[in-house]
């Protein structure tokens, strides 16, 4: 691990990155690099900044009124908060799975293609292939295929964060964003997900933000801890749960709080 | 328990005493309904056993005061469905987009200083609207015809345009509240999914959220079109109440005549204490109006109840 | 390039959604400015000599002695307008009989006009009607008689259409006796009338004189707070009772299914059948009245706004936190005293700004009182006179002003007058109801 972790590039990389909401500093000065094609977990207390920073690499976080941003973040070299970002190409690029499955009250089919229609011209049979293809990746097709045209609404809890992935995978992002893709779910249905993340790695750059420490060290990489705001340790998955350095991340990862 | 059995007994029926005393209060006020469709029946039954149905709905010719009197109301159902229907027309999209921005585009603060103009605009008493339509968009309008293509001379302001002029600002209001509710219930997580795929403003809120709220939004359209089919006062001072289809029947530049204007109107020269001929067919129209906010009422309940059951699943 | 497309859509749609919100701004500025402008004309505006004895003849206000002494000058300044008439009817008779002919109409148009204008002739008998007695009593209209004798108004059909014409009438008079009319018509009217800006506050409660020609506007405003308050008090005791029961002690079940739709249904009822309703069951069946009355007109008024107070209660009764009434419950108060002592008292700022709201309502509905309370002519009701009377009342009498009255446009002023007044009336009540739904929202918050 640790010398994959040396001949990986950075993706992601946060510098001095701060983010606000109104007055209060949600994320503060934080440094981190998320490197290519690897897994990485965001760790951390309800309230302590993980999912803010998440959003704030897609910029979701510019749907918030009062929200804004300090220091830089750059996704493949180029600051996601410059003037000539088109947040509608970035997002594009970074795709996101939410904490609670959030399918269109549409068609399991249009809901797979309602990305792929938006950014480009596909014929029918394109997007056909298109569409199973990212069932296939999100391990949807063989429950689904033969309801396609059936409301994605009828779709388990499961089931549904699946379909989100297979949305999300169908405008072939270079990167994807998890916030607590799992959290809404029951076992078996965290375990499908957490499978998946794993095949998906090295295909797409996966940031994971969690509150499940055992999920973390499960699927991820490298691991990133923060505890109000600050990101006080970001290592490989393996060290910062056998040997961490800060005395916090210590505490919380046996469980004294959070 | 501490308290006597006789003390328990009377708490007990005082208690239910007062349950009935609500009970039969509130049915009271709820029942009133169905005296309102009882008693217009009642004196519209006369009407419909002595003419029958056909000559009332199919026939235009409308001469109460004639001997023997006619009462052909099919130009002013005809009347009554081009006015609200223009007016619904006119008010549905700036309605919509109105909602949208307050849902959406403007910022919160924003929409909040903008919901008293919306209120402000409902609570204007609709004789002030007919006034108005009277004294200002009359004869901006008749004025105005000559500034058309074509040179267009306009006989008369007071006409069906006008009216649904003003009857679509009195519906605009309800379009735009009821459905800025049903557009923040579609809820921000969905916005966020489409968003996350790169969607632009436009685009999630056309594609994802306003057929997420489509049943919310047409009992916004449905509560529009009963608002404007009810109201009486704009459309009494500012149709014209000729019994007329116009010619061409889209020609919104002629007169027209409604039913809720003709019950005001005519009510006046009807003899009110004994029941002519011409009483009873004016409650007859009362029954219609009854029934098409029946219809209206139903339809709307029906269809927040599927977009209730939509949103959970299913 | 797709992209660019995208974006344009994009900011075409926001632009369309900000049109739309400036639509509807404009277009509650269109209805409001003109008519708070010009109904302020009839609180204030420049009134005349004419006003100035009117108010003292008619309602006895005024100085005596500064009216007299001013209409003394003022006679005086009209001297040669009267001089000149009666100089040129002495002239006529010798007149050619071709200019007679030419003249004579005209003549008398001058005359009607300017009666119509300063009032009366000295000497004449004085009319029947009280508007004839007195001169024009503002300066904006009487401007407008003026030139209605100096000009005189035809149709010129030469062009293509017609197109109306002002045609100087002072050039057929030229060398007459009349001739000096003109210019004094012209230039002296001020010392004719004696313009002055006038506050008229008591257009709001002063009683109408001949079909609202003079006088104010108090006998509808009475009306109306008639209507609303009887509608009110009606309405708002069985509005709570039933929000309480919807809230508080009713389980769901079919009963209460029918009892809500039976509500929503009330509220879609169009308005205009509420007064059929209230003509057919109030007057006619059960004869709250011997006709109509402002009994009959708040019974109806009453139905109207049920649906609004029902819900606005509710919504108020189920906001106040489930917490305040388990307190109160685990304190061993009975439902009732925990209704009335916690639950009530609660949601009470709720509960009015439905009330005010519905209040608002009800003063400015038409189409529910036309058959069942309305009546044109501006007369007091007594409060003992409810039971039985029917009322004027500022809407029903807006449109009857605006429609039937026989010289709709001599009194735009007082339609105006009114319809500023019945909007500020339900505007306030609304800002009222604004008002305490924010204090509510400022409590909850803390």
């Amino acid at each position: 691990m640790e010398d994959a972790k040396q001949k990986t590039k950075t993706h992601a990389e946060a510098k001095g990155f701060s983010v606000f909401y109104r007055q209060c500093e949600a994320v503060k000065r934080v440094d981190l690099a998320i490197p290519f094609g690897l897994v990485t977990a965001i760790i951390g207390p309800s309230g302590c900044g993980k999912s803010t920073f998440l959003r704030a690499i897609n910029r979701m976080n510019d749907l918030i009124p009062g929200c804004h941003t300090d220091g830089e973040l750059l996704f493949d070299g180029q600051n996601v908060y410059g003037g000539d970002v088109d947040t509608a190409v970035l997002r594009r690029r970074i795709g996101m799975v939410f904490q609670k499955p959030n399918p269109f009250p549409k068609s399991i089919y249009d809901n797979v293609a309602y990305g792929p229609r938006l950014h480009g011209n596909l014929s029918k049979a394109e997007l056909d292939e298109r569409v199973e293809e990212s069932l296939v990746g999100a391990a949807l097709w063989e429950e689904v295929k033969d309801r396609l045209n059936k409301n994605a609404l009828g779709l388990s809890g499961g089931q549904a964060q699946r379909l989100c992935l297979a949305r999300a995978l169908a405008v072939r992002p270079e990167m994807l964003l998890m916030d607590e893709p799992t959290s809404a779910l029951d076992p078996k249905a965290t375990a499908r997900i957490e499978e998946l993340i794993i095949q998906l790695r090295g295909r797409y750059t996966i940031a994971v933000v969690t509150h499940n420490m055992q999920q973390a060290a499960r699927v991820s990489d490298m691991t990133a801890f923060f505890y109000e705001g600050n990101l006080v340790e970001f290592a490989a998955t393996d060290d910062l749960f056998t040997k961490p350095r800060e005395k916090q991340t210590e505490n919380y990862i046996t469980g004294r709080f959070g | 328990m501490i308290l006597s059995s006789g003390e328990q007994t009377r708490r007990k029926l005082l208690s239910l005493a007062g349950r009935s005393f609500l009970f039969a209060v509130t049915s009271a006020a709820a029942l009133a309904v169905l005296a309102i469709i009882f008693f217009i029946a009642r004196d519209a039954l006369p009407f419909f056993r002595a003419s029958g149905v056909g000559e009332f709905f199919f026939s235009k010719a409308w001469y109460p005061a004639h001997e023997p009197p006619q009462f052909g109301a099919a130009a002013i159902f005809a009347g009554s469905f081009l006015v609200t229907g223009a007016a619904v027309v006119l008010a549905v999209p700036p309605g919509i987009f109105a909602a949208l921005c307050m849902s959406d585009i403007l910022p919160f603060k924003v929409s909040q200083v903008l919901k008293p103009v919306i209120e402000m605009l409902a609570a204007i008493p609709s004789v002030v609207y007919g006034f108005f339509a009277l004294t200002v968009v009359a004869p901006f309008l008749q004025d105005s015809g000559r500034w058309l293509p074509g040179n267009i001379e306009i006989v008369s302001g007071v006409n069906a345009l006008t009216a649904s002029v003003i009857l679509g600002v009195m519906a605009l209001p309800t379009i735009v509240s009821v459905s800025e509710d049903a557009l923040q219930a579609a809820g921000r997580e969905l916005r966020e999914g489409s968003y996350a795929l790169g969607a632009t403003r436009a685009e999630t809120l056309v594609n994802v959220v306003i057929p997420a709220s489509m049943s919310g939004i047409c009992s916004a359209v449905l509560l529009g079109i009963m608002r404007a089919l009810g109201e009486t006062m704009v459309v009494w001072m500012a149709s014209g109440n000729a019994a007329q289809i116009p010619k061409p029947w889209y020609n919104l530049l002629q007169p027209v005549r409604t039913l809720t204007a003709t019950i005001a109107g005519d009510m006046g020269e009807a003899d009110q204490m004994t029941g002519s001929a011409h009483y009873h067919v004016l409650f007859a129209m009362g029954f219609c109006l009854l029934l098409f906010s029946f219809v209206c009422n139903l339809a709307g309940e029906w269809m927040v109840a599927r977009q209730r059951k939509r949103l959970r699943g299913g | 390039m797709r992209m660019l497309t995208r974006k344009i859509l994009d900011r075409a749609f926001t632009a369309g959604g900000y049109l739309a919100v400036a639509l509807m701004t404009l277009f509650l500025l269109w209805v409001l400015v003109p008519i708070f402008v010009k109904g302020a004309g009839a609180y204030v505006f420049v009134g005349t000599v004419e006003y100035r004895r009117m108010m003292l003849g008619e309602f006895g206000r005024g100085n005596e002695q500064r009216v007299a002494a001013e209409w003394a000058e003022v006679q005086r300044a009209r001297e040669p307008v009267y001089e000149a008439i009666a100089a040129f009817e002495r002239e006529l008779p010798a007149l050619p009989v071709a200019r007679r002919k030419e003249l004579k109409p005209a003549f008398q148009a001058v005359r009607e006009g300017v009666a119509v204008l300063l009032g009366p002739a000295p000497g004449k008998p004085l009319p029947a009607l009280t508007r004839m007695i007195y001169g024009q009593t503002r300066w904006r209209q009487a401007q407008d008689k003026a030139a209605n004798i100096l000009f005189e108004e035809t149709w010129d059909y030469s062009g293509n259409g017609s197109q109306k014409v002002h045609v100087p009438r002072q050039p057929l008079f030229e060398g007459t006796a009349l001739a000096p009319v003109f210019p004094l018509l012209r230039k002296e009217l001020r010392s004719l009338l004696r313009p002055r800006l006038t506050f008229y506050p008591r257009f709001l409660t002063d009683p109408s004189i001949d079909a609202h020609f003079f006088g104010g506007i108090g006998p509808e405003v009475l009306g109306t707070v008639y209507l609303a308050l009887g509608a009110m008090l009606i309405a708002v005791p069985l509005g709570i009772v039933a929000a309480v029961y919807f809230q508080e002690y009713a389980r769901e079940g079919p009963v209460l299914t029918f009892l809500r739709s039976c509500v929503n249904t009330l509220a879609g009822v169009p308005s205009v059948v509420f007064g059929l309703f209230g003509l057919a069951f109030f007057i006619n069946t059960l004869h709250v009245s011997p006709g109509k009355s402002v009994l009959a007109g708040a019974l109806t008024l009453a139905l109207l706004v049920l649906p609004t107070v029902i819900r606005s209660s509710e919504e108020a009764i189920a906001a106040v936190p489930r917490a305040y009434k388990e307190g109160a419950l685990a304190l061993g108060a009975g439902q009732w005293r925990t209704v009335l002592t916690v639950i009530l008292p609660a949601a009470l700022p709720g509960i009015l700004t439905g009330i005010v709201i519905s209040m608002g309502r009800a003063a400015g509905e038409t189409a529910p009182v036309v058959f069942t309370a309305a009546v044109s002519v501006g007369k007091w009701v007594t409060p003992s006179e409810v039971l039985s009377q029917p009322t004027p009342a500022l809407s029903w009498n807006l449109y009857n002003l605006c429609t039937e009255h026989e010289a709709v446009e001599e009194i735009r002023h007082v339609q105006y007058g009114m319809a500023a007044t019945l909007v500020l009336i339900v505007l306030a009540l609304n800002l009222a109801a604004i008002l305490i739904r924010a204090r509510v929202a400022k409590r909850l918050k803390v």
